[in-house]
């Protein structure tokens, strides 16, 4: 696999729980992986982003317009981070609105009774499109490796969520254009 | 799909050094929080708990501390390490400087993380230099798995060369993450011993000559021994690129991903400083080459003729701001002479960071402002800068500085014959135990008089909520209040920032105090645990906040207060995020037109 992966936000989303759950899932799949991620000063509610190569790569950073996929979960954030998409990269938004690679991952979150598991959702979502290269089981393993005791049905259902999501749209009860360009790809 | 054995794990990069910690025998392991070199004791504690590791961890109040807790292990003949970020080794420099030349027994590993950037930090400072300063080996990693074996490697040397040697990640080492290989957990049995030697521990200024000359003895032979790594060398390549860091990963990727292998040599330097011979030999072999490291020059620096040389000095690289793979590329297109290929459009500024909703320090800085809104406000190091957004920060110098800044507002207003403002400098809780407690004896003793607010959350709240010597410690507790009474002030309050109204009033007491009647400093702690790191549940407080119809769309509470949980909604004026709010309530003080309630 050869993949530059871009997630954006705002501090305290759990940008950094994403990260940790995507990438050590891809090394769990066997993939050659590194990222980065933000702490400190930046974190307290300012933008903040998360990269992630996966294949032969020594240094995390993605140039701009490199990156194949763009993950953004808050997305007032979306415009900004355009720079990094590559052209004919696909670019995935938690938003309620209805579009190419949308998906309503908050609301998810909330009807499941996990309010804050919205970037689990999107990470499902996100990762039901690599498939069959991946499968959902490391990433499942990771997070109940990461969640304190009490949050972990919440969390498992969130991710589970968000791949089924996406797993409907490819079966085609849920048709967006995107997820054709998505298979494509 | 196949499953990776156990030898590897994913780490970060500051993980990684933990574990290069513990591999390689430390005894002692000592630092202070800052980013981005936190996790590393934070992983130190972790591993020492998980696997009931033998190893003294502390902690530290301040850099200066931690190094000489950990060096005094490495007199004994044992392996310690010690941690913190660039500017931390500011205040430890003292320190360094003179463990240079009395020179160490066990290995003894000073890892400095820089902030190339800066993303979260005053300077985007090069520890290196001061390894060049201090006359010390440092290694320079270029991703976790690299970090953990410097540490490793250092030491090593160190042992082997009785001197301290410093590791310098950098934030892209730090905060990556990466499959990482474990080995086993060094623990090592030597006693402790104290070899009595006061020419060498206890040195006068007289055998410090003698120590001076040691020392550049072992630095010569390091330097002997320190080759660059030829990573690739093709025949006949038109430019030589010579690295150490992040800055040789930029190198590899961006030489690969552009095809240019078979015209581009590359060389990996492990040790900048002390810098072998061979690099000067090589610059002479090709038409051109490209020193590329970070922050500054320190490879540069070291080389003897500069002539075909490329880099910071001659400004083919930006002297200011973090190196990028972008930088690199262009860099490449210039030199191999191919035009600028394309220039790619960063991305804008994004959001600013702001005080979590619920933060105390929220409630503090409005009551500031509020009670005393034509003063000068000196601050200082901690998520509290971000009072900044809310016009009550107008200094920021570093660790400690906001208390001597007051005084010395005070002594320059006095001096220069004008009448004097209020002065209310912030500072947080632990801050005040690094830096801010000789500031604050002096200034009593000075006769200083002004406003010290010390914004207590219980925890070292930026960096993840590391203890306090005052909270969350298994140590003894020491209490703020008698430290504050122990440096000499005699106007001591304290108060929970929630009371919004006690606080304002108390303010105005404490500069009736300080400045009407000019008898000291005055201390007012505003004590509120971190919403983050010490939430409490009784402080949940009952009922829903809504905005009602009163509202004026006057922006105070979403623009001035700027609180998260209150954003201009897809209609006109302010809405509640549920997801975010705290339930706090200091908006409903905050409106004008008492528009938010609590119901």
């Amino acid at each position: 696999m050869d993949l530059k992966i871009v997630i954006a936000g705002l501090g305290g989303e759990g940008i950094i729980f994403m990260t940790r759950v995507l990438v050590e899932g891809l090394y769990r799949c066997g993939q050659p992986v590194i990222s980065t991620e933000t702490h400190g000063m930046a974190m307290r509610g300012g933008s903040v982003i998360s990269q992630i190569k996966v294949g032969d790569y020594r240094s995390p950073l993605i140039r701009y317009r490199e990156a194949d996929l763009l993950v953004v979960t808050a997305v007032e954030e979306a415009q900004r981070t355009l720079p990094y998409l590559k052209e004919g990269g696909i670019i995935f938004k938690n938003t309620p609105q209805r579009g190419a690679h949308c998906i309503d991952a908050s609301g998810i979150a909330l009807r499941i009774g996990n309010p804050r598991g919205g970037n689990l959702v999107l990470l499902g979502y996100v990762l039901a499109h690599l498939a069959p290269a991946i499968s959902l089981e490391p990433f499942l393993e990771v997070t109940e490796e990461l969640t304190p005791e009490r949050f972990l049905t919440g969390n498992l259902k969130a991710l589970q969520e968000g791949w089924q999501k996406a797993s409907q749209a490819n079966k085609g009860e849920d048709k967006g254009e995107g997820d054709q360009a998505a298979r494509d790809n | 799909m196949k499953q990776r054995g156990l030898s590897g794990k994913v780490l970060m990069g500051n993980e990684a050094m933990a574990w290069g910690i513990v591999e390689g025998g430390a005894t002692v392991a000592a630092s202070y929080p800052g980013t981005p070199a936190s996790e590393i004791m934070e992983t130190v504690f972790r591993i020492k708990r998980e696997h009931n590791l033998n190893i003294y961890t502390e902690w530290s109040v301040n850099e200066k501390v931690a190094f000489e807790v950990a060096l005094t292990n490495s007199y004994l003949g044992r392996r310690a390490a010690v941690m913190m970020k660039q500017m931390g080794l500011n205040v430890a420099l003292d320190s360094l400087m003179s463990s240079a030349y009395t020179g160490v027994k066990g290995g003894f590993v000073l890892i400095a993380a820089d902030d190339p950037g800066p993303y979260s930090s005053q300077t985007e400072q090069d520890s290196r230099y001061l390894a060049t300063f201090a006359k010390i080996p440092v290694f320079d990693p270029s991703c976790p798995q690299e970090a953990k074996e410097m540490v490793k490697r250092a030491f090593e040397l160190s042992e082997e060369y009785e001197i301290p040697v410093m590791v310098r990640p950098t934030s892209w080492v730090c905060h990556s993450r990466q499959g990482v290989g474990l080995n086993k957990i060094g623990e090592r049995d030597e006693i402790p011993s104290f070899k009595k030697d006061p020419q060498r521990w206890a040195a006068t200024p007289r055998f410090r000559y003698r120590l001076h000359r040691e020392l550049n003895k072992k630095i010569r032979e390091i330097s002997s021994r320190n080759h660059p790594d030829p990573v690739s060398n093709p025949g006949g390549a038109e430019l030589a690129v010579v690295a150490s860091g992040v800055p040789y990963a930029y190198a590899y990727d961006v030489i690969k991903a552009t095809g240019l292998e078979e015209r581009v040599a590359l060389y990996k330097v492990d040790l900048p400083y002390p810098l072998g011979p061979e690099v000067d030999e090589l610059i002479q072999i090709y038409p051109q080459t490209l020193i590329l490291e970070e922050t500054y020059p320190v490879i540069e620096l070291q080389i003897g003729c500069r002539e075909n040389a490329r880099g910071r000095i001659d400004l083919t690289i930006p002297s200011e701001g973090e190196l990028t793979p972008d930088i690199v590329a262009h860099v490449f297109d210039t030199l191999l002479g191919e035009g600028v290929s394309e220039t790619r459009t960063p991305p804008e500024e994004g959001r600013k960071p702001s005080l979590c909703p619920g933060c105390p320090h929220r409630a503090a800085f409005w009551a500031l402002r509020k009670a005393l809104p034509q003063g000068i406000y000196p601050s200082d190091i901690g998520c509290y800068t971000l009072g900044l957004n809310l016009r009550a920060v107008d200094t920021c110098l570093c660790m400690g500085a906001s208390v001597n800044q007051a005084a010395g507002l005070y002594h320059s207003f006095k001096q220069g014959g004008r009448s004097i403002p209020p002065i209310v400098a912030t500072i947080g809780d632990s801050t005040f135990f690094h830096a801010g407690i000789p500031g604050l004896i002096n200034a009593v003793h000075q006769g200083a008089c002004f406003v010290l607010l010390i914004l207590d959350n219980g925890t070292v709240a930026m960096t993840g909520g590391q203890p306090t010597p005052a909270e969350n410690s298994p140590g003894k507790r020491i209490e703020i209040e008698e430290v504050v009474k122990g440096c000499g002030v005699d106007f001591i309050r304290t108060v929970d920032p929630y009371d919004i109204p006690l606080l304002i009033q108390l303010l105005k007491e404490a500069n009736r105090y300080a400045r009407d009647e000019e008898k000291g400093v005055a201390v007012i702690i505003a004590r509120h645990p971190c919403l983050i790191y010490g939430a409490r549940d009784e402080d949940r407080r009952e009922g829903e906040i809504v905005v009602g119809e009163e509202c004026d769309l006057c922006g105070l509470c979403t623009e001035r207060f700027e609180c998260p949980a209150l954003r201009t909604g897809p209609q006109e004026g302010p809405m509640i995020i549920k997801t975010l709010c705290t339930n706090c309530g200091f908006c409903v003080f905050v409106c004008p037109q008492e528009a938010i309630k609590r119901t």
